[in-house]
């Protein structure tokens, strides 16, 4: 396989060819679904097709050398029955319906998968189908059965945030013979979005900002009545502690009262350490989900934008979403 | 369950719990069994001993999905094989060599299932090795045989490119069935029209061993192994009403020169003796007739006696055709080929040189020392007073009669012949096949001074009642003797007919031992047998004419009939481009036709929506039947046009055909009203 690849390398045509390869990839219309037809659909034979293709001709010069009319039977019918493999294969192909179900949103890193759904109205299966993002070598094969679809899903890890085009998806199937290779381009027209790669060990959330514009903040603290309980936040007093739930359940739960209310967590681009920009991103996603898991509303700044602070999916999305496009 | 151990599980149990892959390898075993099979008489015993164990090797690992052996077994494996192979044959090329190779690489090559490319070349051999059993046999069983084993391996391949689960071996069976089926057209248009050429290069000269048949020389005893061959030889058809059995004498080598102990041919075959010297003068009404050789690789053409023209029959396959002066017709290249050929005989002829000639003097000729006691009897026949004044003629009455009344008889197992091979017959066994009769015969005519020679060949066959064709088999190989008379030239005697007259021109001949099922089916019923049998026959004469001696003059005469008139091959090739064209053109009908297979409501509704987007109404594509109505209504005033409310109805109706519970009368009243409705509604805004 190295040798293979080496090989390739060393190909003065294949620099060339990938050009050629990539203005043609450009070409394709985006589209979520797909109609395969005769436009659409290309065959070629593969190395066993042009394996079949020596043994059928060694086959026919034995019968005209021993003059064996029982050998031009074989050799024809073998022939026949490859043709009809080619127009087989193409059919496999042919009048199939490629559907893309509209991607998840997803972290950087992650692998995830994208759903195709293939139907079919042929009232006969299709056999021997298979998916993979164009360049890569990782399958999955499936049969469409009549007059029904089939769900597949093609793996798909993206490797940088941002909102990217679905990459390019190939078909393609060998059914019945394995002679000829029929295969399709299609670039769907979805976008995924990519979050930041969350880091893995995020340093704890920073305190709260006292709310700006609030009045009076400072004694507010010591008023005495509480609204409820929260999580432990770093830098609540340990008087508000509730130090008999800590006996009990063994989690940091401290009393909220209305003061509290009055310090918003910020989650601060500018704060969040002082590696790369990638490293401070994915530390604020990191942040960003943990925030969320806990309850807690939270407002992001970012270079160039903020985000109003507030809690909830739809809020959180919009950061990972800021996070992911910044 | 599945934790029982496996002695508690029965082999059914087991083969269907099998994983797809000890499956898929053990169907392609039998499959490539199945190739081999007929393979085997035609095999060293080795070679076929080693491939049955190398399968059942396999065949046990598959089933235990037990690990492959490593690649040092296997080379060590395709070291013997070669060592053998050379050892065999004493050469790796040639066509016996070469199919003992293929044979044991198809059955070494199942143990290396590695990567998709093993199983390519597996397959690929499979293909290949059914030709080669076509060097052996093409008859219509060996190709059944094989149409199974092409079959076996399309499965297999097709079930091959089935990557999803575990799908059923039938399903793979019925694609490739179809596959074939409809690959058949192909076959036959390039069957019928690719032009037949000359072998490309020099057949090995091992391309027929193993074919049985007359040979050039008559050792005593080699026709016991003729006499036991039940195989057929050649077919004949006669033109009007054929000649009785007891006068089918099919001619093949006129032996005369004998060295006491084998007899050879005169005439080597090289065509460059005089025919004239046969002199042969016909009289009466010639037989036509029409016979289907069998190939016999050498360059004999079995005529009944005595034609006195060529036969007619296409010369690529045969060279030249001549007549030796001892009335053999001969080609200059052996026949390596079912072939066919028209003649025309005289039962009455007259042949050989009327006067005594130095040239008879060599069938006179016999080795010294040889034969005491026949030269002997010779002498005193020659004194006896009774023959005083004998000729040849009356001669050879006196030998038939000795024949006919001194306790001969008629033996296939005449026992071991000593060095004077007519002595003990004349003196000791008193009992031989027709060339110990012949030999002995003719020995003891050269020893009264009267030429004579022996003829080889066929006599007799049998009619089959199914399509009147003659069958001469390889039993009917006879000798025979021809004695000179002065004034009538050559005269046939057969001897063998006064021993046993029941050798010649009966239908009641010796058998060759049957089989099991034979011997059965004869015991139940002997007339259903000869039925039986006769059928066959039949089914395959059909077959040698139409399948194996598809010549190129077939070819031509049949396009010919067609009214294709077809000088030579470059016309065959337009030919096949114009069916293969028309063949295409049907499969892009056919495709079109498959088109119109997809779901006619979606078409309908296709139909509907560009209707309504000629009437000005903006459908996206994929609208349901309702929203399309909805769009309807929005942009023309339903109530107020009778149009827009009938198309809003039709709208409404298409989508409860659709939706609607299957038994409701809206499934029911079908799409062909729906279909029917929509060309008469009339559509607002036109």
């Amino acid at each position: 396989m190295a040798f293979a690849t080496t090989l390739q390398r060393l190909n003065p045509l294949a620099p060339a060819r990938a050009r050629f390869q990539r203005w043609w990839q450009s070409r394709l219309p985006l589209a979520d679904t797909l109609r395969l037809t005769q436009r659409n659909v290309y065959i070629l034979p593969t190395a066993p097709g042009w394996m079949l293709a020596a043994t059928l001709l060694v086959l026919l010069v034995a019968s005209i050398n021993y003059q064996l009319n029982l050998g031009y039977l074989l050799t024809f019918l073998l022939a026949g029955c490859a043709a009809v493999g080619m127009h087989v294969a193409h059919a496999t192909l042919r009048g199939i319906d490629l559907k893309l179900v509209a991607p998840d949103a997803q972290f950087a890193g992650t692998s995830t998968v994208l759903t195709v759904q293939l139907s079919s109205e042929r009232r006969t299966p299709r056999r021997g189908i298979g998916l993979a993002l164009l360049g890569t070598d990782h399958w999955t094969w499936t049969d469409v059965p009549a007059l029904g679809s089939a769900t597949v899903h093609v793996a798909f890890a993206p490797a940088t945030r941002g909102l990217h085009r679905v990459p390019a998806i190939t078909a393609e199937t060998r059914f019945p013979l394995g002679t000829f290779r029929v295969w399709c381009y299609w670039r769907p027209a979805a976008q995924v979005m990519v979050y930041p790669k969350p880091e893995a060990h995020p340093p704890p959330l920073p305190p709260g900002e006292p709310k700006s514009g609030g009045a009076g903040t400072g004694h507010a603290q010591s008023s005495g009545e509480f609204d409820g309980v929260r999580g432990y936040r770093r830098g609540d007093p340990l008087k508000l502690v509730v130090w008999k739930k800590f006996a009990k359940a063994g989690e940091l739960v401290s009393r909220d009262s209305p003061q509290t209310q009055q310090h918003v967590l910020w989650l601060d681009f500018a704060q969040a350490g002082s590696a790369s920009v990638e490293q401070r991103l994915s530390r604020l996603c990191a942040w960003v989900l943990q925030a969320d898991q806990l309850g807690l509303d939270f407002g992001l700044r970012l270079p160039g934008a903020e985000i109003a602070p507030g809690g909830g999916a739809a809020h959180q999305r919009r950061c990972l979403e800021a996070l992911a496009l910044c | 369950m599945l934790k029982a151990p496996r002695s508690g599980l029965s082999s059914s149990a087991r083969l269907s719990t099998l994983p797809r892959e000890g499956r898929d390898t053990l169907f392609l075993l039998l499959v490539v069994a199945w190739v081999l099979l007929p393979q085997i008489g035609n095999l060293p015993l080795w070679c076929s001993l080693f491939a049955a164990g190398l399968l059942l090797a396999r065949g046990w690992l598959a089933w235990t999905s037990g690990p492959l052996p490593s690649r040092w077994w296997m080379a060590g494996l395709l070291a013997v094989t070669l060592a053998a192979t050379w050892a065999t044959h004493r050469t790796l090329l040639g066509r016996d060599a070469g199919v003992t190779l293929i044979v044991v690489l198809l059955a070494l090559k199942t143990l290396e299932l590695r990567a998709r490319r093993d199983a390519f070349v597996i397959f690929f051999l499979g293909f290949f090795t059914m030709l080669t059993n076509f060097f052996f046999s093409q008859s219509l069983l060996t190709a059944a045989a094989m149409l199974v084993a092409l079959l076996g391996l399309l499965t297999a391949l097709v079930n091959a490119h089935m990557p999803v689960g575990k799908p059923p071996l039938a399903e793979a069976a019925r694609t490739a069935g179809w596959m074939a089926l409809l690959g058949a057209p192909v076959m036959l248009v390039l069957f019928m029209l690719f032009p037949r050429m000359a072998p490309l290069w020099g057949i090995p000269s091992d391309g027929m061993t193993g074919r049985s048949g007359l040979s050039g020389t008559m050792q005593v005893g080699t026709m016991a192994s003729l006499a036991l061959d039940d195989s057929i030889a050649l077919r004949v058809r006669f033109e009007g009403a054929p000649p009785p059995q007891d006068t089918l004498y099919f001619r093949g080598p006129v032996l005369s020169q004998f060295d006491g102990r084998e007899w050879r041919a005169q005439y080597a075959g090289f065509g460059f003796e005089n025919p004239r010297e046969a002199n042969l003068q016909v009289s009466g009404p010639p037989v036509r007739y029409e016979v289907t050789l069998e190939p016999n690789n050498r360059p004999w053409l079995l005529l009944l006696d005595a034609a006195p023209s060529p036969p007619q029959l296409p010369a690529q396959q045969t060279g030249r055709v001549f007549m030796t002066p001892d009335l053999q017709w001969m080609a200059s290249r052996p026949l390596t080929d079912l072939t066919r050929y028209r003649a025309e005989s005289y039962p009455d002829f007259r042949h050989g040189p009327e006067r005594q000639s130095l040239r008879l003097q060599a069938y006179v000729d016999l080795p010294a020392g040889f034969n005491p006691r026949t030269l002997q009897l010779a002498a005193d026949l020659r004194r006896d007073p009774r023959y005083a004044n004998a000729d040849a003629a009356a001669f050879v009455a006196a030998a038939l009669e000795k024949l006919r009344t001194g306790g001969y008889s008629y033996t296939l197992e005449p026992g071991v012949y000593g060095r004077d091979t007519a002595d003990v017959f004349w003196f000791d066994n008193k009992a031989g096949f027709c060339e110990h009769i012949a030999s002995a015969f003719v020995v003891l005519m050269r020893a009264l001074d009267i030429p004579a020679r022996i003829v080889t060949g066929y006599q007799g066959g049998d009619i089959n009642s199914v399509d009147g064709f003659w069958t001469v088999r390889q039993s009917d190989a006879h000798a025979w003797a021809e004695v000179w008379q002065a004034g009538r030239g050559w005269v046939r005697v057969d001897p063998t007919g006064a021993v046993s007259p029941g050798r010649i021109g009966s239908l009641a001949r010796l058998q060759a031992p049957a089989g099991v099922f034979a011997t059965a089916i004869g015991t139940v019923n002997p007339t259903l047998a000869a039925n039986l049998r006769a059928a066959w026959e039949a089914l395959n004469n059909r077959w040698n004419q139409w399948v194996l001696n598809y010549t190129q003059t077939r070819q031509l005469d049949l396009l010919k009939r067609l009214g294709l008139d077809v000088a030579g091959w470059e016309d065959l090739v337009r030919a096949i481009g114009v069916l293969l064209a028309l063949l295409g053109a049907a499969g892009v009908g056919w495709m079109l036709w498959e088109r119109r297979q997809h779901d006619p409501w979606l078409r309908l509704l296709a139909q509907a929506q560009a209707r309504l987007r000629q009437a000005g109404v903006e459908v996206p594509a994929a609208t349901p039947p309702r929203q399309m109505a909805a769009l309807l209504a929005r942009h023309f005033d339903a109530e107020a046009d009778d149009r827009t409310a009938a198309v809003r109805d039709w709208l409404l109706q298409l989508e409860a055909q659709r939706y609607a519970p299957a038994a409701s009368p809206e499934r029911r009243a079908g799409l062909a009203r729906l279909r029917r409705v929509f060309q008469q509604l009339a559509w607002p805004g036109s």
